[in-house]
């Protein structure tokens, strides 16, 4: 029993003399507490959306002063904000683009006629196009401007002592999108960071621990030849594991991309292959600056994972960002999985093609550009 | 190309501390030893050797070229073996040994060739398919030393190529690396602290201590500089202070050190040294415990230049 005692006071001093492992096993979980819990079900606030005005009045100028004004409140009340963000579109085609291109999550119809027909109290549909590819958002957007009306209602019955007529007509965009759909983009960069995590950078800090890049140094090897071997069979790796989780999700997780269903699309699964292209040199040129940087393998494992934790959570990978407190949102700019995950679910739902996910492109090319030239400067100065 | 290797006040200070300190050295096209404590400079020396490190002075010419302008040709005439082995234990022996000749450019067919021949001669051509995982250490070295002269280098750089190995796989690294001398006209340059290794293996050495060259020569010489022929090591019980003075003044001693229990006594001819000694610490009322005689050695070179034993 000594023994034992022995062995446990010396694994106890090894902990205690780490103070970085030790609060690695502090900092992982509360972070996850923190950025999973503020993630994960927040209220949809400052939802943009679309308003399709045909008819001009004061009834639809006071319905979409309702909807401007309309307030989600979290804890019990205390913290308010704007549930929507108004765009005025002209017309409902260049709305639909719109929904289809992502940038509003809504369309609000008011058809012409629907001030006249509510001063006459007959019967009049207002209709919300809800983007379900988004099935957390759709579902809180509905039934909110759905809110809105009966407001309204109740402010035509006061004046006018009649029983207002109006109805919504709830319409899905898309086919239903499964959460488990939504979620599954988010696993295949999730698969990339973590081929960028070991593959891509646990192993250069091995290698660079074990004198094997020193060995690559004293033959003719040049240092940009070393840095663009190990980026390309880094994204090798990454693509294979991201391209496997993408066919385990169709296989297993009933996941049904449009780039496949009904029917094979060339054009959409090389757009998807780029984004998780772009993705993959991204996120490894980013892991191997930091691993060339690291002075132990340890280090750069602890610490990876909160680097993981924080660049999943507030990519809106579980969640829609719009439900996320602000400081998550102001994260989630910089966070180039955002980008990637958007552009995934919009060619993977929406079918929504390259002026879609031109923005999303853009950005990733920069983040991938800005993050090569720092592989590349790591590796002249750290090797 | 006179010189394997020729080195021009060659300086290397990490901070305040001066690793290699205005180092001279030439290597002719021969087995060369760097012998040294822990932390003289000798791997330090390698490593600007092999244009891994830059001088911060001074500077060296290696095959012919120079380490700081023409490092690219450096490591093309070059092969090195790390004291740490940089083998991809995952990977098989053909894999290891295809993908350092890849490094170096050698086209396919010419390399494979060259690996099989040089997996013959080191004796592992039948286990080429095998995952080096589960290769001996002595394997490994061996596997080690040969995967870089598929390059055809002229300088092989060995970093204590026997390190961590048992007597015996230690004997088949050895003759192989003697053999690649040979057989190949490659030249040596070995960094050791076995002085029995550097003995037998090395045409000249030198002994580095303090980033700098202490001593320099052929083994016979460097042992010629310590007057006198052999090595007296007498343990006492008791050993009175006339006892020790007597000796120290006896005709037939060259020297006396002293040394934890008892003294090393340098002597002009052993096998008539050994019976004055033992009569005259007797008649001096001293008490022997052991005596020996044995060979002058590098070691006691070592410990005459350097004021330590490489054993201790």
């Amino acid at each position: 029993m000594k023994g034992a005692l022995a062995v446990c006071w010396r694994d106890i001093q090894k902990f205690l003399g780490q103070p970085v492992l030790m609060v690695s096993t502090i900092v992982g979980p509360f972070l996850t507490l923190i950025l999973l819990g503020s993630a994960f079900g927040g209220a949809i606030t400052h939802a943009p959306i679309a308003i399709v005005q045909e008819s001009y009045g004061p009834y639809s100028s006071n319905f979409i002063g309702i909807l401007q004004n309309e307030q989600t409140c979290q804890f019990g009340g205390i913290e308010c904000q704007n549930s929507f963000q108004l765009t005025n579109v002209p017309d409902l085609d260049t709305a639909q683009q719109m929904l289809h291109a992502g940038l509003v999550k809504a369309i609000v119809y008011l058809p012409l006629g629907f001030d006249d027909a509510l001063a006459a109290n007959s019967k009049v549909t207002v209709t919300v196009t809800l983007d379900n590819t988004d099935p957390l958002s759709a579902a809180a957007i509905g039934p909110e401007v759905a809110q809105a009306g009966q407001q309204l209602s109740s402010l035509v019955q006061t004046s006018a002592a009649y029983n207002s007529s109006m109805t919504f007509d709830l319409e899905n965009a898309y086919r239903n999108v499964l959460y488990i759909e939504f979620m599954a983009p988010g696993t295949f960069v999730q698969a990339i960071m973590f081929v960028s995590i070991i593959a891509g950078g646990v192993q250069l800090v091995v290698d660079k621990e074990r004198g094997i890049i020193e060995g690559y140094l004293v033959t003719p090897l040049k240092k940009y030849e070393i840095v663009v071997g190990v980026l390309l069979s880094g994204v090798f790796k990454a693509l294979f594991s991201a391209v496997t989780v993408f066919f385990l999700a169709v296989a297993v997780a009933g996941v049904r991309p449009m780039s496949i269903f009904p029917n094979p699309n060339a054009s959409e699964i090389t757009l998807t292959m780029v984004t998780l292209f772009l993705t993959s040199l991204g996120l490894i040129a980013m892991m191997t600056a930091y691993a060339v940087r690291s002075t132990s393998a340890d280090l750069y494992r602890v610490t990876c994972f909160p680097i993981n934790l924080i660049l999943y959570y507030t990519s809106g990978a579980i969640y829609p960002l719009k439900g996320m407190p602000t400081w998550m949102q102001e994260i989630s700019i910089i966070n180039p999985e955002t980008y990637s995950i958007d552009a995934l679910r919009l060619l993977m739902y929406k079918g929504a093609g390259l002026q879609a996910v031109i923005g999303d492109f853009t950005f990733l090319a920069i983040f991938t550009g800005l993050m090569l030239i720092l592989a590349i400067v790591a590796f002249r100065r750290g090797i | 190309m006179n010189l394997a290797v020729e080195t021009f006040g060659i300086t290397k200070r990490f901070g305040d501390f001066t690793a290699v300190d205005h180092l001279n050295l030439k290597i002719k096209h021969e087995v060369f030893g760097l012998l040294g404590p822990n932390g003289a400079g000798k791997t330090t020396l390698q490593r600007m050797l092999v244009t891994v490190l830059t001088p911060t002075e001074g500077t060296a010419t290696v095959a012919g070229a120079d380490i700081l302008r023409e490092a690219d040709k450096v490591r093309e005439r070059i092969g090195v073996v790390t004291q740490a082995s940089t083998l991809d234990v995952e990977l098989t022996a053909l894999q290891n040994m295809n993908l350092y000749g890849m490094y170096y450019g050698i086209p396919r067919k010419e390399r494979l060739e060259k690996i099989n021949e040089l997996l013959k001669v080191v004796g592992l051509a039948d286990r080429a398919k095998i995952r080096v995982a589960g290769y001996s250490g002595g394997m490994k070295r061996r596997l080690e030393i040969v995967r870089a002269l598929v390059s055809d280098p002229r300088i092989l750089f060995l970093d204590e190529p026997t390190t961590g190995l048992d007597p015996q796989a230690r004997a088949a690294v050895l003759e192989y690396v003697q053999r690649i001398h040979k057989d190949h006209g490659i030249t040596l340059v070995i960094t050791t602290h076995y002085l029995d290794e550097a003995e037998n293996l090395c045409d000249r050495l030198a002994i580095v201590d303090h980033g700098k060259i202490v001593a320099e020569g052929t083994p016979t010489e460097l042992k010629r500089k310590i007057s006198g022929g052999d090595i007296v090591e007498a343990d006492f019980s008791s050993l009175p202070d006339n006892a020790l003075k007597a000796l120290e003044k006896a005709d037939f001693v060259l020297g006396v050190k002293k040394r934890d229990g008892g003294l090393t006594i340098l002597v002009k001819n052993g096998a008539e040294a050994v019976p004055k000694i033992v009569s005259l610490i007797d008649s001096n009322g001293g008490k022997l415990r052991t005596i020996t005689l044995r060979e002058l050695t590098l070691d006691d070179v070592f410990l005459e230049v350097t004021g330590r034993s490489l054993r201790e």
